[in-house]
């Protein structure tokens, strides 16, 4: 595996270190050996062929593989230094740190308010409620559409109005770092294209990692990329994921140090 | 997955060779014609400018058309920046080419008063004309060593060059002054030449490494 070189001279703390992390899913191995860091307010999109394990990878940070029957989580990941796997870690307190919009938007089938309060008030929240909403609905760029209708069924909305308020509800709980499983693969271009200007938005105050099947989407709104390619064991035929390449995105679209990354990205395979 | 716009690039690279062997063929001919005093041989290089001038506008926008529809990237996206700024030099060298013919249109290089440089004008025609040929062989093949190869050969065309001005100063008689402003300025032509075909050999490296140094 190659890694992106830091010209910068100075150490930054990654948000998420991930050290030799296999990922089973019953007796398969979904993953092999995986290093990478995660670094804080930028944007790291997961690439690579259907198959590869992109969502597992993604999964893996904030415990959501928990949640397969069967899967099972070997090496390290550690947030801001912490492993999150560590005996007594409770999952639920990681995903109050780690919110996630997934690809198909889903709403409850509650008011946009309700969808929006929903998190902070399971957590107790002391503060002004009113207020908590209108913030997370301005900062997900939705505010100005749906503050008439606040009571209105989240479901009336269209899908890229659905997609964000899923959004201001994974941020009204002020999570450090959003997890994106291709949010925007179900939406119109022009509701896509809502999302990648809110996620250069948001990067100012948030670390976001996502896994997109669009290369050019990755290629346009993130800051580093992973590729991530599917091995094949020839005897057994069983399949897993590992990670070929780590970079800049700027450098893995354009000089990418791996063949395997270079016949991807340019499409010659995939 | 991408099969046919990939056919399309490596038509476009074919047309990028295509550009160089006319661009090459002009050099030589403008060099012939220089040797040989041969005005219908220079005429012919004036007119085949307009080819070299067709293709590259061509070229040109097929390579935009390929940044435009088809978003290349990596090895794909090189080639297509790499060639945008091939075909510039190529012009360019055919231009440069098209001067010297021009010229050799208005002057005979024969007379008695320049005899002295003659030799000299020859081995320099004919070293930017080798030069470029091998940058040509060098995109051709994307060959990183052949393109490294070119500075040294153009160090050679550059001492040609210096030593053509010195001799052209020490020209005698007023009949020589002007074929020697004349030749002064075909070999500043002839010395822009070798420049573009060092630049080729750039944009190979470019391509081979992904190094943007070698755009520069």
């Amino acid at each position: 595996m190659t890694t992106s070189d830091d010209t910068q001279g100075f150490v930054e703390r990654p948000v998420f270190s991930v050290r030799d992390l296999n990922v089973y899913y019953g007796s398969n191995l979904a993953l092999r050996g995986i290093n990478l860091d995660i670094r804080p307010r930028r944007i790291t999109a997961i690439i690579g062929p259907s198959g590869c394990g992109k969502s597992t990878l993604l999964r893996c940070f904030n415990r959501m593989n928990e949640l397969i029957p069967g899967a099972r989580v070997e090496g390290q990941v550690l947030y801001h230094g912490e492993d999150i796997y560590a005996p007594g870690v409770d999952p639920v307190v990681v995903r109050r740190h780690i919110g996630m919009v997934f690809q198909r938007p889903n709403p409850f089938p509650k008011s946009i308010y309700d969808n929006v309060a929903f998190g902070a008030r399971i957590n107790g929240y002391k503060g002004d409620m009113d207020e908590l909403v209108e913030r997370s609905l301005r900062r997900a760029a939705l505010w100005d559409e749906v503050k008439n209708k606040l009571k209105k069924s989240a479901l009336d909305l269209s899908g890229g109005q659905q997609q964000r308020l899923c959004i201001a509800r994974a941020i009204a709980v002020e999570p450090d770092v959003i997890l994106m499983d291709e949010p925007a693969s179900a939406l119109d271009p022009i509701a896509t294209t809502r999302i990648e200007d809110l996620m250069q938005e948001l990067k100012e105050d948030y670390s976001i990692v996502i896994v997109t099947h669009n290369m050019q989407q990755a290629a346009r709104i993130s800051d580093e990329t992973a590729f991530l390619y599917t091995e094949v064991d020839e005897t057994t035929s069983a399949r897993w994921g590992i990670l070929v390449e780590f970079g800049e995105t700027a450098q893995i679209f354009t000089r990418p140090k791996d063949k395997r990354t270079e016949d991807y990205v340019s499409g010659r395979f995939g | 997955m991408r099969e046919s716009f990939h056919r399309q690039l490596e038509i476009l690279d074919q047309d990028v060779v295509r550009l160089g062997a006319l661009v090459e063929r002009s050099t030589e001919l403008a060099t012939n014609a220089l040797i040989e005093g041969n005005k219908e041989l220079a005429r012919r290089v004036r007119e085949g400018d307009d080819d070299i001038d067709r293709l590259f506008l061509d070229i040109e926008k097929r390579a935009l058309a390929m940044l435009a529809q088809q978003a290349p990237v990596a090895r794909d996206l090189r080639l297509i920046v790499a060639i945008l700024r091939v075909v510039t030099d190529l012009e360019r060298a055919g231009d440069l080419a098209f001067n010297i013919a021009e010229l050799v249109e208005v002057e005979d290089f024969r007379a008695s008063t320049i005899k002295p440089v003659r030799s000299l004008v020859a081995d320099l025609g004919r070293t930017a004309t080798r030069l470029l040929g091998m940058a040509i062989d060098a995109w051709t093949a994307k060959d990183e060593t052949l393109a490294s190869a070119l500075a040294q050969e153009d160090d050679r065309l550059d001492d040609l060059h210096a030593e053509l001005l010195g001799r052209l100063v020490e020209l005698k008689g007023e009949d020589a002054l002007g074929p020697a402003i004349r030749l002064a300025m075909i070999g500043r032509y002839f010395e822009r030449i070798g420049d573009h075909a060092v630049n080729l050999g750039e944009r190979v490296r470019y391509f081979v490494t992904g190094d943007e140094e070698h755009l520069g």
